[in-house]
């Protein structure tokens, strides 16, 4: 039964698990990709185990329903290839810095302006957050009321985000200045201090899973894989 | 050198004119010191020195601004950044934001300009040392304080390597022990030969620091001279701008009929005995 | 009028379990006017949050004429406790310096003439009684932060606290202020004042506090706070006394925090 998910279990392990367990962050994936799986996870495995068509081996009976071996060997499969994308998915995420990646991504050309954009974006919303919190205080001070009735807390809508958006744009203008004055606005590249290494074994696997990809993706098309 | 020839400058939208008719001289290796009450153009003088009005405020500039005797106004801003480099008063939205350590907050500058990697380098280690900063190197810029923050930003703009810096109000937001830190490296920059133009409330500040101070009211240029002289003219307190402390000590012991000697001679010692007078 | 007590505060800011204040027990009484100095950092801000609602206490009590302000919302507590923040950016929403001081008193419920009176007391305290249609942001800075001052003294509260006042103020801005918290204290209100200006300090309280790392580690007159045996404390947190004092020590004159004290030292020594 379990002969058809070796396949992709190994591919798991060698591809995910232990990629992860090399970076270090194997808890941290176990635990993300669990979590965003979870739900998906259950339903496929309870449609596929109880409504699998073509499922003869009952191994469990429950009233009108019953669960069938070949269901539970389809959810099975099904899961592990769920598995397999989530964990990659979580284990770019968890082991890549973004900003090694931004830096990679501008020494490959991408403009530094992009790249600037990606990695200041991520300070935005706790400032924005922090100058509402501080507004709100401020205007609470002066009698608005936010723990009273629904209408009065809607009236204090105005003097709140009046000021963090006329704050921010403000702020936004100061910044644009000092980036400006430092050269920012200068065109073409700049000049990087360092970029995350790129040995050749790095490149050989790069390339080499690439052509992998594309050689399993032929061969699919051609229908040698089932 | 960098001179103001007759600028008058207006802010896009505005009905008031913000500076009229300035000149002034900033000569390389002189500290420049600016004062006058709040709206004076003070900002706006330091905007316009820099190139920042009216290459990207916009606004109507009349009048020249010259580098050495050169127009610069055929210059875009990242052109100017060699030659002039400005410093703001809020620590905070003066860090690029994309620097995790303090050393790269200080190679922001040179990295935009396209230099070669190992002049990066050597500039940003200069300007670390010329404003004691080594202790913070591996920092997030994000969690210093605001006195730390404004020397990591003079330090992002030492490594420009400008030949004049511009300081509008670099303590204004800062606490005492901010003030002080900032203050000291403004004059161990000026003891190394820089060229700073200054913009500051805190006159006892500039006193210790300017070899010239001009005051502005209204967009013009009301006084100049040297510091002593301009910071001790009674003229100054119609123009908003307090007097130094030894200058209000002095007035008010004059006042009462009390020889200021002894004060004098204890300011002395004050100004030998703690750094930052 | 109200009588403030701080009765064992304690206040630990979740995120970095920080203790921002750490065990205060402080008495203002109606009619004080207290300055509260001390590094960033050293509590003051989170403490005068706690007098207006808007910090509640981890551990300990704020009172108000013996009741707990617990009892009450911040709202409520605005009608006596009046805060100014330090960066009136942060607060001004209006487009009309008018409508930006009504906004105070309109949410205590003042209406028509005495809405109308408050207003125009707060702007003439001020010096912006002939601005009251200009947008707030075609004023500079400076007078912004004015405004800011007049929109919360137009709320005519008994207590008023201004958090770093003559920061980023001109000459100018720094008088009117001074002349703002000396009508205040005239008027009987509680001034409590934080700053770092320390000639402002010394010149214009009668009471200071000096507070480190959550503590209140002085508690006096200027005379006390800056005399010279205190100038290790007041190190300890980052600041130095005002020249007057360094400069009455270093002449033996005693304890001279202020200009005026300094003279007169110096006149009657002869």
């Amino acid at each position: 039964m379990l002969g058809g998910i070796i396949g992709p279990v190994v591919t798991v392990l060698l591809a995910v698990v232990l990629p992860a367990l090399a970076a270090g962050v194997l808890r941290a994936l176990v635990r993300t990709s669990l979590l965003l799986t979870l739900p998906i996870a259950i339903s496929a495995l309870v449609v596929n185990l109880f409504f699998f068509p073509g499922g003869h081996q009952v191994l469990l009976r429950l009233g009108p329903i019953t669960a069938t071996a070949e269901g539970l060997e389809f959810a099975l499969e099904i899961l592990v290839r769920i598995m397999a994308i989530s964990g990659a998915i979580t284990l770019f995420y968890l082991a890549t810095r973004p900003q090694d990646l931004v830096v990679d991504l501008e020494r490959r050309g991408v403009s530094a302006r992009v790249a600037f954009v990606a990695n200041a974006s991520v300070q935005t919303v706790p400032a924005m957050v922090e100058r509402a919190q501080q507004i709100a205080a401020a205007q609470r001070a002066r009698g608005l009321d936010t723990e009273g009735s629904l209408g009065r807390r809607v009236r204090g809508v105005v003097p709140i985000v009046g000021p963090v958006i006329l704050g921010s744009i403000a702020e936004v203008e100061e910044r644009a200045l000092a980036l400006e004055a430092r050269g920012f606005t200068r065109p073409g590249r700049r000049t990087l201090l360092w970029w995350p290494p790129d040995s050749t074994w790095e490149r050989v696997a790069r390339w080499g899973l690439l052509l992998a990809l594309l050689g399993l993706v032929g061969a699919r098309i051609a229908g040698q894989l089932g | 050198m960098l001179t103001l020839d007759e600028v008058s400058y207006r802010y896009a939208g505005a009905t008031r004119t913000s500076l009229r008719g300035v000149s002034l001289t900033l000569r390389d290796g002189e500290v420049l010191g600016v004062v006058g009450r709040s709206e004076a153009g003070k900002s706006t003088l330091c905007l316009v020195a820099s190139g920042l009005a009216p290459r990207t405020l916009g606004g109507t500039l009349s009048g020249r601004v010259l580098i050495d005797g050169a127009d610069v106004v055929a210059r875009a801003m990242h052109e100017m950044a060699s030659d002039v480099a400005i410093g703001f008063q809020n620590p905070g939205t003066q860090l690029s934001g994309v620097a995790t350590t303090v050393y790269e907050e200080v190679a922001f500058g040179p990295m935009n300009l396209g230099i070669a990697r190992g002049e990066v380098l050597r500039r940003t280690e200069s300007s670390i040392d010329a404003l004691a900063i080594r202790a913070l190197v591996d920092r997030d810029p994000d969690r210093l304080s605001g006195g730390q923050q404004q020397l990591v930003a003079i330090a992002g703009l030492l490594a420009l390597a400008p030949r004049h810096l511009i300081l509008d109000e670099p303590t204004a937001q800062l606490d005492p022990a901010g003030t002080r830190l900032v203050s000291d490296a403004i004059r161990r920059l000026a003891a190394r030969g820089a060229s700073i133009l200054i913009v500051e409330q805190k006159v006892d500040l500039l006193a210790g620091v300017c070899d010239r101070v001009l005051a502005l009211d209204e967009g013009r240029l009301t006084l100049e001279g040297p510091s002593e002289t301009v910071l001790a003219d009674p003229a100054l307190h119609a123009l908003g701008v307090a007097e130094p402390s030894p200058v209000r000590l002095r007035r008010l012991a004059s006042e009462a009929g009390v020889s200021a000697r002894a004060i004098e001679l204890a300011l002395g010692r004050v100004a030998t005995e703690a750094p930052g007078g | 009028m109200v009588d403030l007590l701080l009765e064992s505060l304690v206040h630990v800011y979740r995120e970095g379990n920080v203790r921002a204040v750490d065990g205060v027990d402080l008495i203002i009484g109606a009619g004080e006017r207290v300055a509260i100095i001390g590094q960033n950092g050293s509590g003051k801000s989170t403490l005068v949050r706690h007098l207006n609602g808007l910090l509640r206490p981890t551990s300990g009590r704020v009172l108000h004429d013996g009741v707990d302000a617990a009892m009450s919302t911040v709202a409520q507590l605005a009608r006596s406790v009046g805060l100014v923040f330090q960066d009136p950016d942060r607060q001004i929403f209006a487009g009309s310096v008018r409508a930006e001081v009504e906004y105070g008193p309109r949410n205590l419920g003042i209406r028509g003439e005495e809405l109308r009176s408050a207003v125009d007391a707060a702007l003439e305290a001020v010096g912006l009684e002939s601005e009251a249609k200009t947008n707030p942001y075609d004023l500079g800075a400076s007078r912004r932060k004015l405004l800011a001052l007049a929109s919360v003294l137009a709320m005519r509260t008994p207590v008023l606290i201004l958090d770093e006042p003559t920061t980023g103020q001109d000459e100018r801005g720094v008088q009117r202020v001074r002349s703002v918290i000396q009508e205040a204290h005239t008027q009987g209100r509680t001034v409590i004042v934080i700053s770092h200006d320390m000639r402002f300090v010394a010149e214009g309280f009668e009471r200071v506090v000096v507070m480190r790392s959550g503590h209140i580690i002085l508690d006096g007159q200027p005379e006390m706070v800056f005399r010279q045996d205190a100038w290790d404390q007041l190190a300890s947190t980052f600041l130095e006394p005002p020249l007057s004092a360094v400069i009455g020590d270093r002449l033996g004159l005693g304890s001279t925090p202020t200009d005026g004290m300094l003279i007169r030292a110096l006149v009657s020594r002869g």
